[in-house]
């Protein structure tokens, strides 16, 4: 058997959405975890959704380190789970008009739900309701 | 429609054990999450734009099959971390061990790890819905 010899070559590429993109998917990994873990386990084991109402949320966000802490969640998760749907739907959609559409459909629902998200959380509990 | 077709059996039909398998419930779990956060999002503000609507949305989420999907919510977000570092490790750090051997170990402890972190938190969750839902003390009461 010819034996052969192994080089790695590095090349340098021009950095494209598609490769932000990839990246993005990989650094946001990394911060999701504390985020995303410390809220689900905190939320829905340590306290759970038996103890929550109005008043909860309002005492929670009345702590500027848990706005600050929702609104790292809300950006990164959000921005991270559709990017990964694009690149589930990118298995279906081939072709350059399909893919953008695609783009930009995901583009403007990761618009809207994001603004609604963080509307809500800049005006905080509807004080006109009354809190029993 | 030939190109969904085909995607789905190569989905069904590949047989990459191991790899197959971290690749399934990786983008089930995914696709499982951004669903709920997609819901948990609209939910939440309405504390802003409907309070009274927050509340509705919150008795269901107190309902035993709430309960059961909130459940394998938290495995979804546990073996889909841990299997998200894996793939953010190898890619970035340590290219060169993508090798069938180092996949297939790799796999079967995320998988334990996954398990190991959700099984205390699921157990807690029927805790709280037993006690919640049906007055039933299993512990802790
Ligand atoms: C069923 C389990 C969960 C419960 C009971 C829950 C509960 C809550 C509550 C009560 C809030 C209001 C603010 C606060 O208290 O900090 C909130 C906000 C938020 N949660 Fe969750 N959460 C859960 C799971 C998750 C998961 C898995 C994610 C991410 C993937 C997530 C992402 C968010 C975000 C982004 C906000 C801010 C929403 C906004 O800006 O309007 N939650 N959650
Ligand atoms: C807990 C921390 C998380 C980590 C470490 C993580 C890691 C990753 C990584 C590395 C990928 C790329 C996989 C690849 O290209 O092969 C990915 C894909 C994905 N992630 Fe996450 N993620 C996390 C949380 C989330 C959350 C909260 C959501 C939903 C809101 C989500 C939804 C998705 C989806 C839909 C994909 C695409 C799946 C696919 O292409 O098969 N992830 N994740
Ligand atoms: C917090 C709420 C919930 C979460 C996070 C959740 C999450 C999930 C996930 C990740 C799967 C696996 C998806 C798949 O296999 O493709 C699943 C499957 C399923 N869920 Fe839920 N779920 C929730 C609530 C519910 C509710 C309320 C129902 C009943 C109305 C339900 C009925 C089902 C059914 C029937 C399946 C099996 C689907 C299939 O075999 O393809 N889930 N759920």
């Amino acid at each position: 058997m010819a034996a052969t010899t192994e080089t790695v070559r590095r090349v340098k590429v021009k950095p494209n959405y598609e490769m932000i993109a990839w990246k993005w998917m990989r650094y946001s990994a990394f911060a999701l975890i504390p985020l995303v873990w410390i809220h689900a386990i905190l939320q829905d084991v340590v306290v759970g959704v038996h103890a929550m109402d109005l008043g909860y949320v309002a005492e929670r966000w009345a702590s500027l380190f848990w706005r600050v802490f929702d609104a790292l969640l809300l950006g990164f998760a959000f921005a991270h789970g559709v990017n990964g749907l694009r690149q589930v739907l990118n298995d279906f959609i081939h072709g350059e008009k399909g893919r953008k559409i695609l783009n930009w459909s995901l583009f403007i629902f990761w618009l809207a739900i994001f603004l609604i998200g963080a509307i809500a959380l800049i005006g905080g509990v509807n004080q006109q309701f009354p809190l029993e | 429609m030939s190109t969904l077709k085909t995607t789905l059996t190569g989905y069904a039909g590949y047989r990459g054990r191991e790899g197959h398998w971290a690749f399934l419930l990786h983008r089930i779990t995914g696709l499982g999450v951004v669903l709920f956060l997609t819901i948990h999002i609209v939910d939440i503000a309405f504390v802003y734009f409907q309070p009274a609507l927050f509340l509705d949305a919150l008795a269901l989420y107190q309902t035993t099959l709430f309960g059961i999907g909130e459940i394998a919510l938290i495995f979804c977000v546990f073996f889909h971390g841990v299997n998200g570092l894996r793939i953010a490790y190898f890619d970035m750090f340590k290219p060169g061990l993508w090798s069938i051997e180092m996949q297939r170990k790799t796999t079967r402890t995320t998988l334990i790890i996954a398990i190991i972190l959700w099984l205390p938190a699921a157990v807690w969750m029927v805790r709280n819905i037993l006690l919640h839902n049906y007055g039933i003390v299993l512990f802790g009461g």
